[in-house]
């Protein structure tokens, strides 16, 4: 009878300590274990031969004009050597999906219930909150990297961004306030982790725009701070990048 | 075995093209000329280690003596550091060489490509499609 309630107040006690540790290490289905993989850690674009180039943009022709102009003068510009300033120039960091595109590294936190994405460059920091209802894109005041919801479909993190400014493009490629980035996040068998983005804008685009860009893991790698500042580039009147050369040279 | 080291170093290539063409988007070097390089020796008077890029000051003493400036300009420093650049490695007062593609313009200004460090060491510069500039050889 004694030993029989020992075993049990025994019993009883490792189901607390089970129950205490689930809690304390936050043990959830939105961490690493069954079909989520483990992708926490630092990673850096890395070319995978069966991720085709990415197409041009799907844009409706009046909007595929004006970025086809755009993108001529540019060249034009660089080949004579006054290149136009980027806004990267100007200290501002790509937003949106640009920040996925490297070619710094960056790291990947799997943590309860978010899934966060830190690119090195400008130090961007994008929050995928798991397991909640997309807003109203009115609701979402846009910003570089807008709200963005996601959930795990198996093996493969579904991530859905709206909310970017207008101001805030990728390529150059223009769009609307209604911009809807869907990502497919995946691990392949070769260890190479893929981000296939598909941009649905129907106001610009003629159809969605999919694009997948790889990453290879860097294990040994930890991030370093990155401060855009006292940057020596700048736009000029006319737009163009120059250099402000310092005379005095102190 | 040596396919084995094929598939790799035609992997590697493949993933430093890819690195070169997104890392040109990042901030344009066409300012630069392509064609020529200036092999400079002078007075380091400011080492600017800051993002989005690095920064050497330098004045240069021509054979009559007089002192002309150039401000040149490096990599991110987080690229720097990656291949072991450190901030303390230049300091003002430091005599070095330094290798620059100048500006088109003609201002005194250029891309540093390669540094004799006041030490010796010579270091180049993890400068995004280095080999696109043209070298001009160095009298001295």
């Amino acid at each position: 009878m004694y030993a029989n309630m020992i075993r049990q107040l025994r019993t009883f006690g490792l189901v607390i300590i089970l129950i205490a540790c689930t809690a304390k290490f936050g043990l959830s289905a939105q961490q690493p274990s069954g079909n989520i993989p483990d992708i926490t850690g630092s990673w850096e674009r890395a070319r995978d031969p069966s991720i085709p180039n990415p197409p041009q943009p799907p844009l409706k022709s009046q909007y595929l004009k004006e970025w086809q102009a755009q993108a001529q003068a540019a060249r034009e510009a660089s080949a004579k050597g006054q290149p136009i300033a980027e806004r990267v120039v100007l200290c501002l960091p790509e937003g949106m999906p640009g920040m996925m595109a490297g070619p710094f590294p960056m790291e990947i936190l799997q943590s309860k219930g978010q899934v966060t994405i830190i690119q090195e460059a400008y130090t961007q920091v994008r929050r995928i909150l798991l397991d909640r209802q997309q807003k109203p894109v009115d609701d979402v005041e846009p910003g570089f990297y807008g709200y963005s919801v996601g959930h795990w479909d198996g093996g493969t993190l579904m991530a859905d961004t709206i909310g970017i400014r207008e101001d805030v493009r990728y390529q150059n490629v223009p769009h609307s306030k209604d911009i809807h980035i869907k990502e497919r996040i995946s691990l392949g068998p070769n260890g190479i982790l893929r981000d296939e983005i598909t941009i649905e804008d129907p106001t610009v685009l003629e159809k969605p725009w999919t694009f997948t860009y790889g990453y290879r893991r860097m294990p040994d790698y930890q991030l370093l701070e990155y401060i855009c500042e006292d940057n020596r580039e700048y736009a000029d009147e006319k737009g163009l990048q120059k250099i402000r050369l310092d005379p005095a040279g102190r | 075995m040596i396919f084995d080291t094929q598939v790799r170093y035609v992997f590697f290539a493949l993933i430093m093209f890819g690195m070169t063409c997104t890392a040109l988007a990042h901030h344009s070097f066409a300012v630069y000329d392509h064609t020529r390089t200036l092999n400079l020796k002078g007075t380091v008077t400011k080492w600017q280690w800051s993002n989005p890029h690095a920064y050497l000051d330098i004045d240069v003493r021509d054979p009559n003596g007089v002192i002309k400036h150039y401000t040149l300009e490096g990599t991110s420093i987080n690229m720097l550091q990656r291949v072991g650049w450190r901030s303390n490695m230049i300091k003002a007062g430091d005599q070095v060489k330094a290798v620059a593609a100048p500006l088109l313009n003609g201002e005194p200004g250029g891309l540093l490509l390669e540094i004799t460090l006041a030490n010796g060491e010579k270091r180049e510069l993890p400068v995004p499609a280095a080999n696109t500039f043209k070298r001009t050889a160095d009298p001295e």
